[in-house]
């Protein structure tokens, strides 16, 4: 069984066909491209697909493309503006927040979503918010310098 | 020499693809008419196939073909020794290996043929645990292992894959010396790398008859010669197309299932890719080897040790075509010897087969096994000779010139300045804070390494410098270390050079990445081939005769007369044996005694390093395998059951999280004597495998109870602490 799903992704409307089953990380890959949010662990724990709908962090691996239905995703390629990144992409390179980058677009947007939501995070409050983004590469210390750089920066 | 590129906090000006999304992976790569390969897996560890009906799943809608072994050339694959079937024929020997694969137009309807394959068993006796495997009358698991191309030619059990030792002096006579003996048995737990990425790849069949292949694994030109091996194509007629790689930590150098997707291509016509489900990573990826180690030591009056022996079996499941050395054991095991002078010396690695998981390389392959076991001894042994743990490491620490197991004699060793930074920034002689509060340390040291590579420079029109090589991107940091590289030597900003990242028709041949050789190898391919380059342009500038002649003006000068300034070389290092990197460790445990969990309260990691290219990825590659080995020792495991993994989802493997990590201090010798470019040594494989040691040491520290079996759970310590506080009450075998 199919549905047509309507989906606001960074900004751009599309109407697209999918299977009922088909979880909304397969949708933004296959349906309409969008590689960039990556399929780690697919139960939900590792947090490398990352989106946020309607400004909500949650797992795409376990979201169906129906519940998406008329609401607005943003994944990791909507975060930078007019070709410049944003202050957390550029601070992830700075500080070397990332090393393989396969959790990377997960962790950069769910940072930018902690910044939102609190300019100016306490390393406690940094670690509570990135709980459910894995990394294997860095051991999380330079994603939390890298965190706290970007705030710096969006205060500045 | 004072470096203007080399040694600069240089951050990872090569992700901006990674931070923005737009880096492909293999699993990204796509191509028209692609399809999807997924593969049906044995649910059973030992069984005999007696009937496989597809019919079923053929009539799916959507499925273009079901290939089974009858439907593929009788070939073993492997990295070094040849034993695994690439569907299994006839009979499976562990729960998980691949029986039949699907191409179907999507994952799911593949998924769904899957479901409708009929297998019929019959169970096989089996073997789980590495002891049983080798006793008399044990379940065989292959008929005639020596027959294998690849296989070692000792045997002692039919069940064994290999044995690997390593001997110095006479043992016997040894023991005959000491005056006290110590025998302990310790265990470790079968890990997965935990790269996030699971295994995928492209395979596609042009219109002139290649083969293309995008796949993650880290060795291309390996992978080329064992594909054309698996497939009965010439090389030339395959193309590994490099891309990012997800993670890799020793464990993306095999085959895995490229040359079912090249079947299925193949047969269908169609591109082909095949992504493992991070289920099926669990389940059937190659993990850590699971061991069981006995060391015996032997010492004398004054605290030296005269004597050691040491046993390991390796756990190494089913197949013996994970691992790569030529051995096809692990080298890791060489360090039961420890950062010590021992001059006689016996050590014994077996790898047995079993009806488990294969196992393969992670990184430092052996060593977090070998060092938590040996380290813990040291530290048991210390306990029993009432001396600090640090005093008996202090007299008995290799110095210059001592000659080692594999061969080689020490240069420049630094194990003892190397002990004595973490001491002094752990404040290891202070008192402990409060009670319940331990310190531990432990030790190691690994060698440089080796291998070959090939770089070719090039100075464009623009005056822009770039660096051709083909070592794939695993995330280390790698190609902007040869960007700095290349800058340095040719006196340019960084911003001047670029990584153009070749295929496999590019260059003859190249080892690839791993074994901490990257810096080295390919650091030195690009070092030599940037100072030809270098030559190239004097001439140049030389013959124009202006000696400030921007670049771009003597490649546009050499461009008119139709030539390109480029330069290449092919960097073969042998063994720099002589010279390792010291590492010593000290964890500051908290332990609950209510509850037996252990925190890590602190932790000190000190690191003899040669020259420093990059002091951020440097440091990454510290943070990134402490962790890992923080992991390893207090929380990580695939549990079996049987030889069923129970722990199939990766929040139960239980990776380490944001909120695992303890406050951490890196105190760095620096000691520019490696053999890398700018006398670079290795960091990469440094910091993962005193970890565990040292936190059990610490834990033994704080509560009096020593943990033998990794990982050290609140519950071991829990009943272990029970059963201290109760020693008439019987021994706590009870588990969740």
């Amino acid at each position: 069984m199919t549905r047509v799903v309507r989906l606001t992704v960074n900004g751009t409307s599309h109407d697209v066909e999918v299977p009922t089953y088909r979880t909304l990380l397969d949708c933004l890959r296959y349906d309409l491209g969008l590689t960039g949010s990556k399929e780690g662990c697919g139960v939900g724990v590792c947090g490398s697909c990352t989106v946020l709908l309607d400004g909500k962090m949650i797992s795409s691996c376990i979201a169906l493309a129906v519940f998406a239905d008329g609401r607005e995703v943003t994944t990791v390629e909507g975060l930078a503006e007019d070709e410049r990144l944003h202050p957390v992409q550029q601070a992830f390179m700075d500080a070397g927040g990332f090393q393989c980058g396969i959790c990377t677009p997960g962790q950069v947007v769910s940072a930018k979503a902690l910044l939102d939501a609190n300019a100016n995070p306490s390393d406690e409050e940094i670690r509570e918010w990135m709980l459910g983004n894995l990394c294997r590469c860095t051991g999380y210390y330079k994603i939390v310098e890298s965190i706290r750089a970007a705030a710096q920066r969006s205060r500045a | 020499m004072a470096h203007r590129v080399i040694g600069k906090p240089i951050g990872r000006l090569d992700g901006i693809e990674k931070v923005s999304g737009a880096a492909r992976y293999s699993g990204d790569v796509t191509l028209p008419g692609l399809v999807w390969g997924k593969a049906l897996r044995s649910p059973l560890p030992h069984a005999r196939i007696l009937r496989i009906d597809v019919s079923r799943a053929m009539a799916v809608p959507g499925v273009l073909a079901v290939l089974t072994a009858k439907d593929l050339p009788s070939i073993l694959v492997g990295r070094r020794m040849f034993d695994m079937p690439l569907l299994a024929r006839d009979r499976v020997r562990f729960i998980g290996e691949r029986i039949a694969v699907v191409a179907a137009l999507d994952p799911d309807i593949a998924e769904e043929a899957l479901a409708l394959i009929d297998v019929e068993y019959e169970d096989l006796p089996a073997v789980f645990d590495p002891v049983e495997a080798i006793k008399d009358g044990a379940p065989i698991l292959h008929e005639n292992p020596g027959a294998y191309e690849g296989a070692p030619a000792e045997r002692p059990h039919p069940n064994v894959q290999s044995v690997l030792r390593f001997t110095l002096g006479d043992v016997e006579a040894g023991f005959r010396e000491a005056d006290r003996i110590f025998e302990h048995t310790f265990s470790t737990q079968l890990a997965h790398q935990g790269y996030l990425e699971p295994h995928a790849g492209v395979v596609a069949i042009d219109e002139e008859g290649r083969v293309q292949v995008w796949a993650s694994n880290k060795m291309p030109f390996r992978l080329k010669e064992l594909l054309s091996h698996a497939l009965q194509v010439p090389p030339a007629k395959i193309r590994v197309n490099l891309t990012p790689i997800g993670g890799d930590f020793g464990g993306k150098g095999s085959l895995m299932d490229l040359p079912l997707a090249y079947h299925l291509a193949r047969v269908t016509g169609r591109p082909v890719k095949m992504v493992m489900r991070y289920t099926e990573e669990l389940m059937a990826g190659n993990p850590r080897h699971p061991s069981v180690i006995t060391l015996r030591t032997g010492v004398s009056k004054g605290g030296r040790i005269v004597a050691r022996r040491v046993k390991a079996l390796f756990n190494s499941g089913a197949y013996a075509a994970f691992k790569p050395a030529p051995s096809v054991n692990l080298g890791g095991a060489s360090m039961g010897a420890g950062v010590y002078r021992i001059p006689h010396l016996s050590i014994e690695s077996f790898c047995v087969y079993t009806n488990n998981i294969p196992c393969g390389h992670a990184r430092s392959p052996g060593e977090p096994q070998m060092v938590f076991a040996g380290e813990s001894h040291m530290d048991m042994i210390a306990r029993e000779l009432s001396l600090d743990p640090a005093e008996f490491r202090r007299r008995n620490l290799l110095r210059d010139g001592d000659l080692l197991a594999n061969g080689h004699h020490l240069e420049h060793v630094r194990a003892s300045d190397t002990l004595e930074a973490a001491l002094k920034a752990s404040h290891w002689s202070e008192p402990k804070p409060g009670p319940w509060i331990g310190r531990g340390a432990a030790m190691t040291h690994r060698h440089i390494g080796v291998g070959f590579t090939n770089a070719r420079v090039r100075l464009e029109t623009d005056g822009k410098v770039t660096v051709l090589m083909a070592l794939p991107d695993t995330g280390t940091g790698a190609h902007l270390v040869l960007r700095q590289v290349v800058a340095e030597v040719l006196g340019l900003p960084i911003g001047l050079v670029e990584i153009e990242v070749a295929t496999t028709d590019d260059f003859a041949t190249d080892s690839g990445v791993g074994g901490s050789r990257v810096t080295h190898t390919g650091g030195r391919a690009a070092y030599h081939a940037a100072e030809k380059l270098k030559e190239q342009i004097q001439a140049e500038a030389a013959k124009l005769g202006t000696p400030a002649s921007s670049l771009a003006a003597i490649a546009r000068a050499a461009a008119k007369e139709g030539r390109t300034l480029e330069a290449s070389h092919f960097y073969d290092a042998k063994a720099h044996g002589a010279v390792t990197s010291f590492t010593a460790q000290v964890a500051e445990v908290s332990v609950d005694p209510q509850t037996g969990q252990v925190t890590v309260r602190h932790f000190t990691t000190a690191h003899d390093v040669g020259t420093i290219i990059n002091p951020i990825g440097h440091q990454g590659q510290i943070e990134g395998g402490l962790i890992q080995g923080l992991g390893f020792a207090l929380m990580e495991e695939l549990r079996t059951e049987d030889g069923r993994i129970s722990t199939l989802n990766l929040g139960d493997v239980k990776l380490p999280t944001i909120q695992d990590i303890p406050p951490l201090t890196t105190v760095l010798l620096e000691d520019p004597v490696g053999p890398g470019p700018f006398n670079a040594k290795a960091i990469g494989e440094g910091s993962i495998s005193a970890v565990a040691p040292a936190i059990a040491n610490a834990v033994a520290d704080a509560c009096g109870v020593r943990i033998l079996d990794l990982p050290i759970t609140a519950e071991k310590v829990y009943f272990a602490l029970r059963a201290k506080a109760e020693p008439q009450a019987p021994p706590a075998t009870e588990r969740s």
